[in-house]
């Protein structure tokens, strides 16, 4: 009967909040995970937390065990509140810096898009988005379990700069004012619980709960974004630039008879290019944040309700970027009888993000490249009347996002029973409308919808059973069953009929005959796209706990999870975890005072590593992809489809089987002079082994690639917290601590079929080095002549069999073989920190307080490509393709001009090619991220409203300054090639005034 | 707490139960062994697949042009430096577009592709009575041919290649490189075989396609497939390659004997150059061709001529990748009265039917334009242009071509004169002349004939992909050019392997010319 009216609920639940028809909503009522967060503990920061003290009783806890919270570090948890201080409007941006262990890529300053999180390095060779998807931890919001943006959807994109779709950062619905706890889970005996989809971590939030008696929250922040300076440039500056090479490599201004100087820098009359150079007028501005939030919760203890509104606004610095999310959730607990719970909740977010407007993504999204022999000029005039021919059109991005869950708790003395079910969805809708103007006269339409969905159903039991004071017992079991599926439908279409009718490219009403035939649009130039795949994952587990006087307690767990995404040869796999602990403070040390705790933690595990892709599953297989470079949508041959192997994308055979993690754990958690001084310590060693890899080869059978299992690699490393209370509570100035810090040393271990090494897309994968180094020659210079080039035996030394010339770098022949060739590249640098962390400090004097964030990455490199290409501008713009896109910010002075030698651009042998030494920068920094000062008006406000709880006003400046030796940009705005494009747009400065409220 | 404990398991046992059912989940995305190979439309998308694949490896970074017509070619190039150092032979220059050029894996793919084919055709005639013996002849043909003619391109473009007739699915041992010699005897026999069971035409009541083909009219695949004379044309081409011209002038005189049973005609050249002309769409004059057609959305930006040869004033970009310069224009088409490009005495030209935009510094080669739907709407560069291998021009001038070498001269004039008759009939202003009288071949006019023979190759074919390989059969014919003997004699006229292929397949060597 109950389940029954769980399943009636789930469908009332549905029908309001899933809008996208009967497969989803069978999905709703199908499904598993969140009771896994029994085994959460609590962490010392949230419990500090006054504000969820009054909900201790309600609600439906997740099973957690005392004596299971010694196996856990002292080091994941967060503290919401003081995160909540950001101006942030994404997770990531909350995280970064915060906690050991995690670290977060900021690649952009534009509002709400997307940023990576990589707990304990990398899992993968980060080649495309497919293997950073795969490399992103899991995210849990109040047992379920969140989504992200497929990126199957790049497989018809010829651009990959951004997925198809919105682009919209999907954790950009966390609202960190409605957050009680927060606990970034990354050793195995933590996430093993979650499953597969957990192996590179788990981020697990827990929302505040309902409370019994009547309270009401108040937050709110306004603050300005304000634009950092920059040097503009113009026509003249970039035309004594490349004078250099014409004065230097050629006679007569030309370099061949053929050859062209580009039309933009030949008149020096030209207004356009070579007039004041104030496109940043138009570009940059300082820009509004906000955010304000209200919640309301109340209730007896039989039944209670948490409300909550926000709204936040996060604007960028420049062209006009900027995000806004309103979002509500609703959460319900009922206890119509002692053993039995009810709650339910609902969480409804909308981002709508105003996108950049960069030549490059709307080329790319219009996959369609114009002449770009001329650039957008720098003066504000022309600047402006491309901007305006923009607005002409439109680019609209809405995220509709919801969570939600129905969960019921059956709580008898010894036995707890949790059922779950829920779903996360979130559908995007991207219309675009270019006008005429913009492309050459040919005008641009698209619509594109699509949804993410994971439903779940997750049952959990436990038992406790004391069989005496000093022997204690806890065994759980959990079963689950989960299913993703993921859709979308896109067209786009070109030279719609006028620049007056935008919208509808395909006839929306079915009854009509003409239902989904473009209307305005040409229909031999309007392309339609619909794709799907869904995944299901099934998981049991059970586990056992047994402690000994509380001093020793020892764990271990079995898991099995079968996933559709495997063969069906190998659609299971199992897994043990043991984890012990070791309350060294009680066995030991009862009656010493020099430590208050020291506790000694170690686990070893094994956990299946999670496929989203369902092709690998098919085995031998065919498609319909018969596209080439540069077309990658030709729908068949001769208007018929076709199937033919998947050449370009890699032979699958059988037996292809799971990935898999192992890990190994050993924690201490100390504290010492009386608790002033508390530390944890995490060394770990991480290998995801067995993982697939497409290894070039099978060439002479037509394949690109061949998709092996075999991959390893290894993370081991340490994270350190220290907290500190260096003047501690009690006095006049209290000063606490925290400083958070992250060894991670990355290591290939194997490479399928024992290979040793392999090069793809111009890196070097080798056993033994790590996965994130860059693979370049080595630049000692240049030749100034044609004698200073080496010859042995007459032969000159050559690149690649072209013999070098003046003009040409001094690339070091390592192997001494008179040839430069690709056995000459060393890999050097790493695009992912080695160390990385923060330190935060807290100050207080009387009600006022003081904190500083620091946030640094150390030991990090990146490749400055804006140089590079700014130096290749003879091969960057021969071609008019998509690299050929100069920006606007084009003429932003950038870099250091003076650090590179002037070679001869227009030497076959690619001298500013951007894989050398010369390119790779330390990218090293330390940011002090936040300076806020808070001042506590409670017990002033109090005497005037004695229902007042909490009244804090305080002011803060976010991003204050970066120390780097880096020339580049800000060294974060670099995506997860660690190859710094340029694209990435300011991180601004922000200061802020804010104010929180508990009534 | 009895029921309760009871209950979980039986909600349990119902999930283990219904576990197989929820992970036994096919994707929507591709197709399994299971589902393919079973039915007619299966057999239809394997065949149209070699077709794509060919198609694809032909047109993949515009490799057929690269290859035949800027490789020492008559084309030289604005500012893209990776086709400079094509037009300067200088294939091992670092630029992308270069490695991906010696890249041969998309011609493995076609090969593949039919080999697998072959392998399992039987498979689908066994599962389904729709599928005939006579479709099946017919397909088995067409594939054998399409996976020779990948093998001829192999063999022109690398020389030496390594020899695979059979898929090997799941293990692909790699394979050392085999003599081109021995790899062309193959193209011809296998070529010989395939046309032997080729109809002229599909549904058209051919008596070796009879009734419908795939249940699809004549119209649909006019031109799109290989016919009969696609086989006698290429083994032309093959045999010419190996310089068998005796084998050239059989196969060439069945083309010519027979092309009106193919429904094929001589193309004027106003027909040639019209945007909606032989390029434009599918036809039978595309004795072998590979479709972009408008009306199958396959229009493209790429992979097709004019890609590389458009720009201002005739479409708006200002730069065309490639172009021929004036000198040469003036050069290569030096004789009067050609309908092709002429200009008269004071340095007008009257038609733009070859060049557009003479005057300017970069003269466009306009001779393809099929915009959109053959359109001259300048402003949107989609193109659906067909990319024609061969064409009854092309064959005529390949059996003048051999006759002059066999010594049949008056043979070879007449053959070179079909295609006088229909180019050199204008006036000095480029009309029409009075009564489609023209210019035959005169030594005088024309110089030697073997040259003049290469020279109408040149001017008919250009940017056809035909040139290079007409430029080393001439070479050959001539041996006069110590400079091009050296490239031939030292594997210079191949392409180097791409260095990835080289590193994955260590029974691979370099070609000898490029190490």
């Amino acid at each position: 009967m109950r389940i029954i009216a769980t399943m009636t609920f789930l469908g009332v639940l549905c029908t309001t909040t899933c809008s996208f028809g009967n497969a989803a909503r069978s999905a709703c009522v199908s499904n598993n995970f969140s009771a896994m967060r029994s085994f959460q503990q609590q962490t010392d920061a949230s419990q500090k937390d006054t504000s969820t003290k009054d909900t201790a009783d309600v609600g439906i806890k997740p099973i957690k065990k005392s004596i299971t919270a010694g196996l856990e570090s002292k080091g994941n948890g967060l503290d919401p509140k003081k995160l909540a201080i950001f101006p942030a409007i994404t997770l990531q941006q909350y995280l970064k810096g915060e906690s050991a262990g995690l670290y977060v890529q900021e690649p952009s300053g534009e509002p709400a898009t997307n940023q990576n999180m990589f707990i304990h390095g990398t899992s993968q060779p980060l080649l495309s988005p497919r293997e950073l998807f795969q490399s992103q931890p899991l995210v849990i919001l109040d047992g379920v379990p969140l989504t992200a943006e497929h990126p199957y959807a790049f497989d018809i994109q010829q651009y990959k700069f951004e997925r198809a779709g919105t682009g919209t950062n999907p954790l950009s619905i966390v609202n960190m004012d409605n957050i009680a706890s927060i606990e970034v889970l990354k050793d195995v005996n933590a996430v093993a619980i979650y499953g597969p989809k957990a192996a590179n971590g788990a981020i697990v939030l827990t929302t505040k709960s309902a409370t019994t008696r009547r309270s009401i929250t108040f937050d709110s922040y306004v603050g300005m974004a304000t634009k950092s300076p920059v040097t503009t440039i113009n026509g003249q500056f970039e035309n004594n630039f490349r004078k250099q090479f014409y004065n230097k490599y050629t006679g007569n201004g030309s370099y061949s008879d053929n050859d062209v100087y580009p039309l933009y820098l030949s008149d020096s009359l030209n207004n356009a290019f070579y007039g004041p150079a104030n496109w940043n007028d138009l570009y940059y501005k300082n820009a509004l944040v906000y955010s304000a939030n209200a919640s309301i919760a109340g209730g007896t203890d039989k039944a209670n309700f948490r409300f909550s509104v926000g709204t936040a606004t996060n604007d960028g610095v420049a062209d006009n970027t900027g995000a806004d999310r309103y979002n509500t959730r609703f959460l319900v607990n009922m206890k119509p009888i002692s053993w039995l719970t009810f709650s339910a909740m609902v969480n409804g977010t909308r981002v709508q993000r105003q996108r950049n407007r960069n030549v490059r993504d709307r080329l790319s999204q219009v996959n369609y490249i114009p002449d770009l022999s001329s650039p957008l000029p720098p003066n504000k005039d022309w600047y402006g009347r491309y901007l305006n021919e923009f607005d002409k059109g439109f680019d609209d991005n809405k995220t509709n996002s919801v969570q939600g869950f129905i969960k019921l708790g059956l709580n008898f003395k010894n036995f707890n029973w949790i059922t779950t079910g829920g779903v996360d969805y979130n559908e995007g809708y991207r219309d675009i409308f270019f006008a005429r103007t913009l492309m050459q006269t040919t005008n641009y339409a698209s619509n594109y919808y699509g949804y993410n969905q994971r439903s779940f159903i997750d049952n959990i039991a436990s038992y406790d059973w004391n069989l005496d004071d000093a022997n204690k017992f806890n065994f759980q079991a959990g079963a689950s069953l989960q299913f993703d599926e993921y859709k979308y439908e896109y067209a786009y279409g070109y030279k719609g009929s006028n620049d007056f009718i935008k919208l509808n490219l395909l006839e929306p009403d079915p009854n009509k005959s003409n239902y989904l035939s473009p209307t305005v649009f040409n229909q031999n130039l309007v392309y339609k796209f619909l794709d799907k795949t869904a995944n299901n994952l099934i998981s049991f587990n059970a586990r056992a706990t047994y402690q000994f006087k509380e001093k020793y307690t020892i764990s271990a767990m079995v898991r099995a999870d079968g996933s559709s995404n495997q063969q069906p040869t190998s659609r299971w796999f199992y897994s043990p975890l043991v984890s012990a602990a070791w309350d060294i403070k009680k066995d030991l040390l009862e009656n010493d005072d020099t430590f208050s705790t020291l506790n000694l933690r170690a686990s070893a595990g094994r956990l299946g590593r999670y496929e989203h892709f369902d092709n690998y599953a098919q085995g031998p297989q065919y498609t319909a992809f018969i596209g080439f470079t540069g077309n990658l949508i030709t729908p068949g041959y001769n208007g018929i489809a076709t199937l033919t192997r998947p050449y370009t994308l890699g032979s699958i055979g059988y037996n292809l089987d799971w990935a898999y993690q192992d890990q190994v754990n050993l924690g201490l958690d100390l504290s010492f002079l009386k608790g002033r001084i508390s530390a944890s310590i995490d060394g770990y060693i991480k290998e995801d082994k067995n993982m697939l890899l497409g290894v070039p080869s099978g060439a002479e059978y037509g394949y690109s690639s061949v998709i092996k299992n075999g991959m390893a690699i290894r993370n081991s490393g340490v994270d350190l917290n220290i907290s500190a209370s260096i003047l501690p509570a009690g006095q006049t100035v209290t000063w606490n601590a925290a400083f958070n810090i992250n060894y991670n040393r990355n290591e290939l271990t194997a490479l399928p079929g024992g290979l040793k090494e392999l090069s793809i897309n111009d890196r070097l994968f080798k056993v033994g080095e790590a996965v994130d180094r860059y693979w370049v020659l080595k630049n000692d210079g240049i030749y100034n002549t044609d004698d200073e080039v080496p010859s042995v035996g007459g032969q000159k030394l050559s690149y690649n069999g072209i013999d070098l010339k003046a003009g040409d770098p001094r690339w070091r022949d390592l192997n001494n073989d008179n040839v430069i060739d690709a056995k000459d590249r060393v890999m050097t640098g790493h695009a992912l920190p080695v160390f990385a962390g923060g330190f935060n400090n807290d100050f207080s004097y009387k009600k006022w307080t003081l904190s500083l964030n620091f946030y640094y990455n150390l030991n990090r490199d990146l490749v400055n490509q804006e140089m590079a290409n700014r130096f290749d501008f003879v091969n960057r713009e021969g071609l008019n393709n998509i690299n050929s896109v100069r920006e606007i910010t084009y003429w932003e002075k950038r870099g250091d001009y003076g650090k590179y030698p002037l070679y001869n651009p227009w030497s076959p042998v690619a001298p500013y090619q951007v894989n050398q030494d010369i390119f790779v920068e330390n990218a090293s920094f330390i940011k002090l991220r936040t300076l806020s000062l808070g001042y506590d008006l409670t017990e002033i406000m109090k005497k005037k409203s004695a229902s007042m709880k909490r009244f804090y006003v305080y002011g803060s400046v976010n991003n204050v300054f970066t120390l780097t030796k880096y020339t580049g940009q800000d060294p974060e705005l670099a995506d997860y090639t660690g190859y710094d494009t340029g694209y990435g747009l300011q991180i601004p400065r922000t200061y802020l005034l804010g104010v929180k409220m508990d009534f | 707490m009895k029921k309760i404990t009871l209950m979980s398991l039986v909600f349990l046992g119902l999930l283990a139960g219904g576990c197989k059912k929820i992970l036994d989940k096919d994707s929507t995305r591709v197709v399994n062994e299971e589902n393919y190979w079973n039915t007619l439309e299966d057999a239809r998308a394997g065949i149209m697949g070699v077709y794509g694949l060919t198609r694809a490896a032909l047109a993949d970074n515009n490799r057929y042009w690269i290859y035949g017509d800027v490789r020492m070619g008559n084309f030289d190039s604005p500012i893209r430096q990776d086709l400079k150092a094509v037009i300067a032979n200088n294939l091992t220059a670092n630029y992308p577009v270069v490695e991906e050029l010696s890249n041969w894996t998309r011609f493995y793919a076609i090969v593949n592709a039919a080999n697998l084919f072959l392998e399992r055709i039987h498979e689908v005639h066994d599962n389904d009575a729709r599928y005939t013996d006579n479709n099946m002849t017919v397909d088995v043909a067409q594939v054998r041919f399409l996976r020779a003619f990948a093998y001829f391109n192999l063999v022109r473009i690398w020389g030496d290649v390594p020899f695979i007739t059979s898929s090997r699915d799941g293990v692909f041992e790699n394979q050392p490189k085999k003599d081109g010699r021995a790899i062309l005897e193959w193209i011809q026999s296998e070529m010989v075989s395939a046309a032997a069971d080729l109809p002229y035409n599909y549904s058209s009541n051919d008596i070796q396609q009879p009734g419908q083909y795939y249940n699809e009219s004549s119209s649909r695949w006019n031109g799109a497939l290989v016919r009969k004379l696609s086989a006698f044309s290429i083994l032309a081409h093959v045999a010419a390659w190996q310089g068998k011209y005796t084998d050239v002038s059989v196969y060439t005189k069945f083309v010519l004997d027979n092309y009106s049973r193919g429904g094929n005609g001589y193309t004027n050249t106003d027909e040639l150059c019209a945007r909606n002309g032989l390029f434009y769409d599918k036809k039978n004059n595309q004795i072998l061709g590979f479709g972009f057609i408008w009306g199958h959305q396959d229009a493209s930006f790429t992979g097709v001529v004019e890609a590389l040869t458009l720009a201002e004033p005739v479409v708006n970009k200002a730069l065309p990748d490639i172009f021929v310069p004036k000198d040469s224009i003036l050069s290569i088409f030096a004789e009067r009265n050609d309908a092709r490009f002429n200009i008269d005495t004071t340095g007008t030209t009257h038609s733009n039917r070859y060049f557009t935009n003479f005057q300017g510094r970069y003269p466009i080669f306009s001779k393809i334009k099929v915009m959109q739907a053959g359109s001259t709407d300048p402003s949107f560069r989609i193109f659906s242009s067909t990319l024609i291998v061969t064409r009854l021009e092309d064959i005529t001038l390949l059996r003048a071509e051999a006759l002059a070498v066999l010594g049949e001269r008056t043979g070879a004039i007449d053959a070179l004169n079909v295609i006088r008759q229909l180019r050199y009939n204008v006036d000095s202003k480029g009309e029409a002349t009075e009564g489609n009288t023209y210019q035959p071949y005169s030594e005088a006019r024309s110089g030697e004939l073997i040259d003049a023979i290469f020279r109408e190759r040149q001017k008919e074919l250009m940017g056809e992909g035909q040139h290079w390989y007409d430029l080393v059969r001439y070479h050959k014919i001539k041996q006069k050019n110590p400079k091009f003997l050296e490239l031939i004699n030292n594997g210079g006229i191949y392409w180097p392997i791409s260095r990835s292929i080289l590193a994955q397949n260590p029974q691979l060597t370099q070609n000898s010319y490029w190490k």
